[in-house]
């Protein structure tokens, strides 16, 4: 019976198998793009190298900073979601697994 | 006299609910201080100390929130420690760290007190400076051009026989020119370094910002030898003025050389 359902399920068990599997691959990809800030936070650094050089005035500094901080806000929210530490809120000398 | 307020304070099941302290740095003093409305946030607000022996944290009231490091918080941040730091040794905390009762500081200062202790002591009269150095690369470039033997000779093969020039000879003059810079900035930068280290206590190279630094460092200096070490710089920066330009800033607190693992956990309601 085992094979045979699976004889007759392929077409649908089959291709559903492979999708699921290429779904974890990509939400593996797609979460780490989703919850990690190092990129963000070059990216603010140069952006602050650029004013400090004169490359950029501050209209298009703040402009620019604005939406770095939206990304890094939407980072936040992902990395909550996900169950994931997040930086910034408030903090306390941790309880747990202390003597 | 009554508070016309008092009421509501009174009534309020939990009347700081939303306060907490922003925490900028840790001194050691056993005097409570208070170093004006310089805090962090819209409202201009006190920054004070708050105690545990003689080791004190450095905060200002603030609702609970996150801070975006954006400019003008992290401005406000670094203003507070320069004002302490013109007074104390000060240990740094990270960009919106936020405790929410005076407890829970208690609880960090007295949880930690021998590593801020003993990381104050080292760091007691030491400043710390922010060291750049930027270059000109296409400028570079053509010194290199002019300069080196063998670049030279390709790139006149090159242009000397645009036709048949191939892909692979371009190829080479880019990895030539290539390594070339390499070696001109890491020449440099040990230059610099050797010049610094004698008048500095330590130093830490971090990852340059963009396509132009080719050194984005910090020095660890002594109070009393900031003027060696100001001099020293601006030689340096003589030394290239045709070539480099140097972005020195400071004194800073020694951000980056400061590290103490912190056990924090969230503190949510």
């Amino acid at each position: 019976m085992g094979l045979l359902k699976h004889l007759l399920f392929w077409p649908v068990t089959g291709p559903k198998f492979l999708i699921d599997f290429s779904l974890d691959k990509v939400n593996g990809v797609v979460r780490d793009e989703l919850t990690d800030d190092t990129p963000v936070k070059a990216e603010l650094l140069e952006l602050q190298m650029q004013l400090e050089l004169g490359d950029i005035d501050e209209a298009v500094y703040l402009a620019r900073e604005a939406e770095l901080m939206r990304r890094l806000r939407e980072i936040r929210e992902w990395r909550e979601k996900l169950g994931m530490g997040v930086a910034g809120g408030p903090v306390r000398v941790a309880r747990t697994g202390r003597e | 006299m009554p508070d016309p307020n008092a009421d509501v304070v009174a009534t309020s099941d939990t009347p700081h609910a939303d306060e907490g302290k922003y925490v900028y740095c840790i001194i050691k003093t056993p005097e409570e201080r208070d170093f004006g409305p310089i805090g962090i946030g819209e409202g201009g607000n006190r920054v004070y100390t708050v105690h545990y022996g003689d080791l004190a944290a450095v905060v200002s009231d603030t609702p609970i929130r996150i801070y975006d490091p954006t400019r003008e918080n992290v401005l406000a941040h670094e203003l507070v420690n320069e004002t302490v730091m013109r007074e104390f040794t000060v240990i740094p905390m990270s960009f919106g760290t936020i405790f929410r009762t005076k407890d829970d500081i208690y609880e960090l200062l007295k949880s930690t007190y021998r590593a801020f202790d003993d990381v104050l002591e080292k760091m007691r009269d030491k400043i710390e400076f922010g060291l750049k150095v930027l270059w000109d690369r296409e400028k570079v470039i053509g010194r290199l051009e002019a300069e080196d033997e063998e670049i030279r000779r390709l790139k006149d093969e090159i242009t000397s026989n645009a036709q048949s020039s191939t892909y692979f000879a371009r190829m080479q003059l880019g990895r030539l020119i290539e390594g070339a810079l390499e070696n001109t900035a890491t020449g440099y930068v040990m230059d610099i370094h050797e010049s610094l280290k004698p008048v500095a206590v330590a130093s830490r190279s971090n990852k340059p910002i963009g396509d132009r630094m080719i050194m984005n460092a910090a020095y660890l200096v002594e109070r009393s030898r900031e003027h060696d070490f100001d001099e020293a710089v601006k030689a340096l920066s003589r030394k290239y003025e045709d070539t480099l330009s140097f972005k020195y800033t400071g004194p800073w607190p020694p951000y980056n050389f400061v590290n103490i693992k912190l056990r924090l956990e969230r503190a949510d309601g």
